[in-house]
């Protein structure tokens, strides 16, 4: 039976600096969740206090409404696995992946059956009798997990627990542990800096930074409608561009530089004529058009050929370089220097506040 | 490794066969010197296992090496049980003056230990302040602590800082995720203690152990003042070769035999337990001093600053000692002067300070360039020839100096060479005593030098030689003479090979120390071992200061 996570205005000071405050949030029953930020936005922080190994300064957590903001640690029954596996060098990985049950007193009959079946299913049975200096990065990555989920714990806890290891075996690792939270249904929090394998793991993830989260959503929703203009450039590529809203009549939307006009029909309600604003607009939410069509006026700078795209470095007439991605179908590759106009795909970009940096796209970012 | 281009000859064989050479002269040929004189009778010149047969026959021989076995066992064991803790509880709860208690803890360390036996007869011997106090108010005839109890508090409180710092090294490059980990998975803090710490620090606990093992089995000094009747094997040997109707050669050498195999014995012990668990760990998250609270907090500095109390004692004592006045010889005479300064240090043609330094900085010398080569070599230059060389670095780890003395003065008494009353003789013995240890240090230097960096130069145009010269050895340095600091440190304690070794002429402070506590002229032996403790307690300072580091490795 899986838990929810509720965590309610916490507060971290360490001294008189605060690190986090007031953070709240919930994690669902079962729920994959990831806390997505760049080093140093507290995300490791909130992961060591859920765990118990920060103090918590202010608020609560709770797990299935039991408040364990006083639980030590070693009473909490959370899984974790750690940056670097924390594998205990002096035990072989049978050993390990008993240690939590034997500090358990469950009897060395069950333990045996235990290890056994969480050995198969995160496939290293065969490796049961090693000694840690024999595995390799992948193995111990397998051995941490098993360690940590053996011991039925209430919650998952991983504190980047792919970084490191090779790009390949990364991305066969967290599809690994993907199937595997999957398979025996339990609450996770995944902390990871890296937005692609957050995308690729989780139900939810919540994108912070300086400690306080910028916001919650499924994969899709934040790549697709980023609630600011942090969350929209750390996750995925973004070209920013300014440009100013027009409304006349029934019609909304927004005037590029260059005049390039673009109608939009999402655009939040309270929107001023001629209000400044910041447009956040993907690779792939450009359409390349003739030099004569309306649009921005652009110059290709430098081309990058990666099979399934091209990636265009362009320049427009004020200096501004963007990038922009073709998919391989549409056309021949064209050359350096070529003059075309870009238009974007309007029901796709994003408008930010000019100031706040928060979106004027009507609520869907939650 | 071997580049291109590269002949059968080239300079860095010849500096293996000139060290193998000078190897074969100083190591080995004493040795075999020590053990072809226990088997064999000097009249006949026919193998015989009388000495051996003498030694074990008498309960007066025997019993000195149960003696040294007990003794030791009981001071190795002593020193874990205090130095293990001592560290884990110095790393793990924030201690007040923490950076002067390690200082402290090591200067204890560096003191040879027949001080440490000398300042505690002034307490607690016979006519010791603290045993006068003792039997004052309790109305009793304590007679003081000679004998084994004496010795064994000496070693204990001379070793566990060894223990200590080795130990506390350890701590220090422990990831705390694993603590960590086991507490996530439900392992109480006093549990983890045994589950992981302490495995996790066992391999270097056993090797700090045999080192303390090595230096208390070897001592020779401190059985020799404190233990009145209780005599233990350097001791004996020293008796036997020094004795004064006539030394024993054979007898003397069947004794350093039995010693050597001892020791070889307690050093693969040792290689046993530790091989079968050794773990590189890199510290991501290292163990942090955390506050404790209230009682904990109260009794954690009590544990504490007593330990560091007494081990520090016998150095106070020493130098309040140094300052007394006395009749210029055996009696204080209350008050203080600078007398036996007068008498040691402004002494007219008193050369021990200098024979002190020069011979120190001789050997030094001498070991910084072997270790350095020999490491290379070793690391390098994999070869039969060099790993055989590096094998034999390790033999002067397991021979206690006296028998070292007693090997040199058999080999290099009589021609062809003709060494002994000497100062080169002193120089060679102490670089060879220090061997072992340098060769380590710059082995560890070494491999934190990657070798391409040292390609890159060979790319760039250097030769084998220059890139070693200006490359490798540059890059090396800061390793090595950190590893130097304190071999000198160690060089200026020695006592039991130069007692064997010196003469007049070659005096060295520690010999000095020796003979004036033998004369019972307690102030000049402790302005000489405050002298001594000053050159530790600056070396160490420039220890510091060099490496920036805080933590020593020895």
């Amino acid at each position: 039976m899986s838990v929810s996570i509720d965590i309610d205005k916490v507060i971290k000071k360490y001294g008189d600096t605060v690190v986090i405050s007031g953070l709240s949030l919930q994690v669902h029953p079962g729920e994959f969740f990831t806390l997505l930020g760049p080093s140093g936005c507290g995300k490791t922080t909130l992961l060591r206090m859920i765990i118990g190994f920060n103090s918590i300064e202010g608020g609560t957590i709770k797990i299935a409404d039991r408040r364990i903001n006083d639980t030590p640690t070693d009473k909490r029954n959370m899984g974790m696995v750690f940056q670097n596996y924390a594998i205990f060098p002096h035990m072989s990985v049978k050993e390990n992946v008993a240690f939590g049950l034997r500090m358990r007193k469950i009897p060395e009959k069950d333990i045996e059956t235990r290890v056994d079946e969480i050995l198969r299913v995160v496939k290293i049975k065969h490796l049961e009798n090693r000694m840690p200096t024999e595995l390799s990065g992948g193995q111990q990555q397998r051995v941490a997990l098993a360690r940590a989920i053996v011991i039925r714990p209430e919650v998952l806890l991983m504190d980047e627990p792919l970084s490191n290891l090779d790009a390949k075996l990364r991305v066969e690792m967290r599809n690994a542990i993907k199937s595997i939270q999957r398979q025996i249904d339990i609450t996770t929090v995944y902390v990871t800096h890296d937005q692609e394998e957050a995308l690729a793991v989780s139900d939810r993830i919540a994108v912070m930074n300086g400690g306080i989260i910028q916001q919650i959503g499924t994969p899709q929703m934040i790549y697709q409608r980023p609630a600011n203009v942090f969350v929209s450039t750390f996750i995925g590529l973004s070209n920013l561009l300014d440009a100013v809203i027009f409304c006349e009549a029934d019609r909304k939307g927004i005037v590029f530089e260059f005049g390039y006009r673009v109608e939009m029909q999402n655009l939040v309600p309270n929107v001023e004529n001629a209000q400044k604003v910041c447009v956040s607009v993907r690779p792939e939410e450009f359409i390349m058009v003739e030099q004569s069509e309306e649009g921005i006026p652009i110059v290709i700078q430098n081309i990058v050929f990666l099979g399934l795209h091209t990636h265009y470095f362009v320049k427009t007439d004020h200096g501004q370089v963007l990038e922009v991605i073709q998919n391989q179908e549409n056309t021949a590759i064209l050359l350096d220097g070529t003059r075309l106009s870009l238009k974007v795909k309007t029901d796709k970009i994003n408008v930010f506040h000019e100031k706040t940096k928060g979106t004027l796209i009507k609520g869907e970012t939650k | 490794m071997k580049y291109a281009g590269e002949g059968r000859w080239s300079i860095w064989k010849s500096f293996s066969l000139m060290i193998l050479a000078v190897f074969l002269l100083f190591i080995i040929y004493p040795l075999v010197l020590v053990l072809y004189k226990s088997i064999m009778d000097p009249f006949s010149g026919a193998f015989t296992m009388e000495y051996f047969g003498r030694f074990f026959a008498k309960k007066f021989y025997w019993s000195t090496m149960v003696n040294s076995i007990e003794v030791t066992v009981c001071a190795t064991l002593l020193a874990a049980i205090i130095g293990l803790p001592l560290a884990y509880l110095m790393r793990s709860v924030k201690i007040r003056g923490s950076g002067l208690l390690n200082i402290l803890i090591v200067i204890s360390y560096l003191s040879p230990p027949f001080i440490g036996a000398y300042a505690w007869i002034q307490l607690l011997g016979r006519n010791g302040v603290v045993t006068q106090v003792l039997n004052e108010i309790f109305g009793v005839a304590f007679g003081g602590v000679y004998g084994f109890a004496g010795i064994v508090l000496v070693f204990t409180l001379q070793s566990f800082p060894l223990v200590y710092i080795y130990v506390s090294g350890a701590l220090k490059n422990m990831d705390n995720s694993l603590n960590e980990a086991a507490e996530s998975l439900g392992c109480s803090r006093v549990r983890r203690i045994w589950e992981i710490i302490v495995p996790l620090v066992m391999p270097t606990l056993l090797a700090s152990s045999l080192l303390v093992f090595m230096r208390v089995f070897a001592d020779f000094g401190t059985p020799m003042l404190i233990g009145e009747g209780f005599k233990t094997l350097p001791v004996l040997v020293y008796m036997q070769f020094m004795g004064e109707v006539g030394g024993d050669d054979g007898f003397a050498a069947a004794i350093c035999v039995i010693i050597i195999m001892l020791t070889i014995l307690m050093f693969f012990a040792q290689r046993f337990l530790a091989n079968r668990s050794t773990y590189s760990m890199t510290a991501l998250r290292p163990l942090v001093a955390e506050k404790a609270s209230g009682i904990k907090q109260f009794l954690a500095h009590a544990c504490v600053y007593i330990i560091v109390g007494f081990a520090i004692l016998p150095q106070i004592v020493v130098v309040y000692t140094s300052f007394l006045r006395s009749n210029g010889g055996q009696v204080f005479t209350g008050g203080f002067a600078l007398q036996s300064y007068e008498a040691t240090l402004f002494a007219k043609d008193n050369d021990v300070i200098w024979n002190t330094y020069t011979l120190g900085i001789m050997s030094i010398c001498i070991v910084l360039i072997l270790g350095v080569l020999i490491s290379y070599l070793a690391v390098r230059k994999r070869s039969f020839l060099n790993s055989a060389l590096d094998t034999i670095t390790m033999l002067p780890y397991i021979i206690p100096g006296s028998v070292l003395g007693i090997a040199f003065l058999f080999a290099f008494n009589s021609p062809p060479i003709v060494l002994s009353g000497t100062a080169i003789i002193m120089i060679i013995a102490f670089a060879i005593r220090r061997m072992p240890y340098t060769v380590r240090s710059s082995t560890a230097a070494l491999g934190q030098i990657s070798p391409s960096i040292e390609e890159a130069a060979i790319s760039l145009g250097a030769t084998e030689l220059k890139t070693f010269s200006k490359v490798t050895i540059p890059v090396m340095m800061p390793g090595v003479l950190a590893g130097g600091i304190m071999s000198w440190v160690t060089i200026i304690s020695e006592l039991s090979s130069s007692i064997i070794l010196y003469t007049n002429a070659n005096q060295t402070l520690t010999i000095s120390i020796y003979t004036e506590v033998i004369r019972g002229n307690y102030g000049n032996a402790s302005a000489y071992s405050t002298i001594l403790t000053l050159t530790s307690i600056l070396s160490l300072l420039l220890f510091y200061k060099l490496t920036g580091r805080r933590d020593i490795s020895i």
